[in-house]
């Protein structure tokens, strides 16, 4: 059994990488004979110089808006695709070399792409890859008996894998991603789709997976709950360029905070950044109907209650302020000299407004820390 | 260490064939989940064309009153036709556009990354059905043996054989040229041009003795006539053993050159994959 030295990087990235070229198309007829004729190619950095490691058992959240270069730099690890300079190496293996050794020690879910056999039950596909990666008999039992109990599809694994729910596919995918135990998993966008309680479970089942097997696990996600609550260190990714590395914690600054506040009286946003001296950007409102799940039965009585004529009672909007501790009273002073406060509070700031800023700014201090300002 | 490698699971393991089995297993399941669809596909491609053929040489045979055409007669030509289509049902399918548009959709990410051969495994998946029809086109042809004298049960278990071998350069040939996607994108005109190619030149439309000699070089420089015509005319006894075993020779150096470029041109293309969507 070959030893790895104590935490020696299970993942090293260095000066990498990767330029895609395409054609253009122009607009209309001329664009398609131009293209046809004389087509005009341009390149696309993906991802600029990058350089990073990962310590083994870590579950790392790569984060960054459409078209960061988070999943070309998955790809990259994986071995699908080679950078365009610069070295990766993964469990000291070249990815793109693709050793059997290596293809045996990694995984990649991507929440987009199925895997599995659509016309056949799971247990037919699983069977397919105990064969590919050679799983002893007794181990696949053992680890398809854990996997299917801690994701909670022992029941559906004789099911047609098209009859079943975007949820419950994914979790067999995972499954399918899994049953070779590997060192490194890469997981792309693995809760897309999926609704609130599936992505929970999965949430659950990969940290325990991470802690139970010291798995190396890198998580892309748009959805900010599965880096908040896996992901002890984050990396942001934008238009190629890493901006952040580091844990999340630090994304959030000490004093920072984000202020709650319902008035009586209607301010459209620009008139409240008037008010507070806040920027318009810190500023989010949110309707109470934005969040709320109505059911049937609500939207009826909702019905029956206009029915007679009446109006029914006004939505008063939820303002939030990404603000400081210090500067919240002097909000609150401001707006009460323009109006009547029915409620408030004081939150933590949360990590998905933080990120949203940095998508929108880019902007990092020099210790590596998002330079988020009021 | 010896006695390991000398055990069964040794010998799985230096094979390797228990993955094959299984995706064999898993291809022949997956193409026969929906019998009716399966069984209408095979009835389709066997009798449509068959019934276009009858209606043609009995045009002419009959209506027209040719009493040979290449040489052959009337019943000549319906039992080059009726035995041919045992052979049509055994040639390649379309996993050579499956491979390419995997290349194109970025699908081929999947199974990149699994310790197998992708080209290998696309080709097992797709290969079960028709190992499956192979079967049945034996049975058939070794049932209507017992009746027509010109069959015989032994020479149509060896044009079977022919015609497995002739399913497998069909699909290199066919895998080669899904690699112009990783260069082009596209691949679909090459692969259609292709297919058109072999129903002429495979002999599945008509009996290659129809083409003038000074034209047979064409059909005879390709490996096409090894799918269907070459399986038929030995099957019908209208090849000698010799040239059989000729026949077996040409598509084994064939499947070899054809295995070579297929592991080069894999090799070489693959560093152009650009692994689109997700």
């Amino acid at each position: 059994m070959s030893k790895t030295p104590a935490m020696a990087p299970v993942i090293s990235v260095n000066k990498v990488r990767r330029s895609f070229r395409s054609a253009q198309k122009g607009e209309g007829l001329k664009g398609t004979f131009e293209l046809l004729l004389k087509p005009k190619f341009t390149d696309h950095h993906a991802l600029k110089e990058t350089t990073f490691t990962i310590e083994p058992g870590s579950f790392v959240g790569l984060i960054g808006a459409n078209g960061a270069g988070k999943t070309t730099l998955l790809k990259i690890l994986a071995g699908l695709i080679p950078p365009s300079s610069g070295e990766a190496k993964v469990l000291g293996f070249t990815p793109f070399d693709r050793t059997m050794e290596f293809r045996h020690a990694i995984s990649l879910v991507m929440g987009q792409k199925a895997q599995l056999w659509w016309d056949l039950p799971a247990t037919d596909a699983f069977d397919l890859l105990k064969a590919i990666y050679e799983i002893p008999e007794d181990k696949y039992r053992e680890r398809l008996e854990t996997l299917s109990e801690l994701l909670d599809v022992k029941r559906l694994l004789q099911t047609q894998i098209r009859r079943l729910s975007l949820g419950e596919r994914m979790k067999m995918e995972l499954i399918g991603a899994l049953l070779h135990w590997p060192k490194v998993i890469f997981l792309d966008e693995p809760t897309i789709g999926l609704d609130v309680l599936a992505a929970e479970k999965l949430r659950d089942f990969l940290k325990t997976f991470n802690q139970k097997e010291k798995a190396t696990i890198i998580l892309t996600s748009h959805n900010m709950d599965d880096i908040e609550r896996l992901c002890s260190r984050v990396m942001i990714l934008k238009s190629g360029e890493m901006i952040f590395d580091g844990s999340p914690n630090r994304l959030v600054r000490e004093g920072e905070c984000r202020l709650r506040i319902r008035l009586k009286e209607t301010f459209d946003i620009p008139t409240l950044s008037q008010i507070t001296g806040i920027a318009e950007a810190n500023i989010t409102a949110v309707s109470e109907n934005d969040d709320a799940e109505e059911d049937e039965d609500e939207k009826e009585e909702s019905a029956d209650s206009t029915a007679g004529g009446a109006e029914g009672p006004a939505t008063i909007p939820t303002f939030y302020f990404e603000t400081t501790k210090e500067a919240v009273l002097k909000i609150l002073q401001a707006l009460m000299g323009k109006g009547t406060v029915l409620d408030m509070g004081i939150e933590e700031q949360s990590l998905e407004s933080v990120i949203q800023r940095i998508y929108a700014d880019g902007v990092v201090s020099d210790k590596g820390e998002a330079d988020v300002r009021v | 260490m010896s006695s390991a490698s000398a055990s069964p699971r040794g010998v799985r393991k230096f094979f390797h064939y228990e993955w094959r089995l299984a995706a064999l297993k898993n291809g022949f399941q997956d193409a026969t989940a929906y019998r009716i669809e399966f069984l209408l596909e095979v009835l389709g491609a066997a009798l449509i064309p068959a019934a276009i053929q009858w209606v043609l040489w009995y045009a002419l045979f009959k209506i027209g009153g040719q009493t040979t055409v290449g040489g052959l007669t009337y019943e000549q030509m319906l039992a080059y036709t009726f035995t041919s289509i045992l052979f049509t049902q055994v040639r390649g399918g379309d996993h050579d556009f499956e491979l390419m548009e995997m290349v194109r959709s970025g699908g081929l990410s999947n199974y990149l990354l699994r310790p197998a051969s992708v080209v290998e495994f696309v080709y097992i998946r797709g290969l079960a059905p028709k190992l499956f029809l192979a079967g049945l086109s034996l049975l058939i042809g070794v049932l209507v043996s017992f009746f027509v004298d010109s069959i015989s049960a032994g020479r149509m278990v060896a044009a079977v054989f022919l015609a497995v071998l002739g399913n497998i350069i069909h699909y290199q040939i066919g895998a080669v040229i899904a690699t112009l996607s990783f260069y082009w994108e596209e691949a679909y005109a090459v692969l259609m041009v292709k297919n058109m190619v072999v129903q002429i030149l495979s002999g599945e439309l008509i009996p290659l003795n129809l083409f003038p000699a000074s034209m047979e070089w064409i059909w005879k420089s390709t490996p096409f006539y090894l799918y269907v015509y070459g399986p038929t005319q030995y099957a019908l006894g209208r090849w000698s053993h010799v040239e059989f075993m000729n026949a077996v020779g040409v598509a084994m150096i064939w499947i070899l050159g054809l295995s070579i470029l297929t592991h080069w041109s894999w090799r070489l293309s693959i560093k152009r994959y650009l692994s689109l969507g997700g």
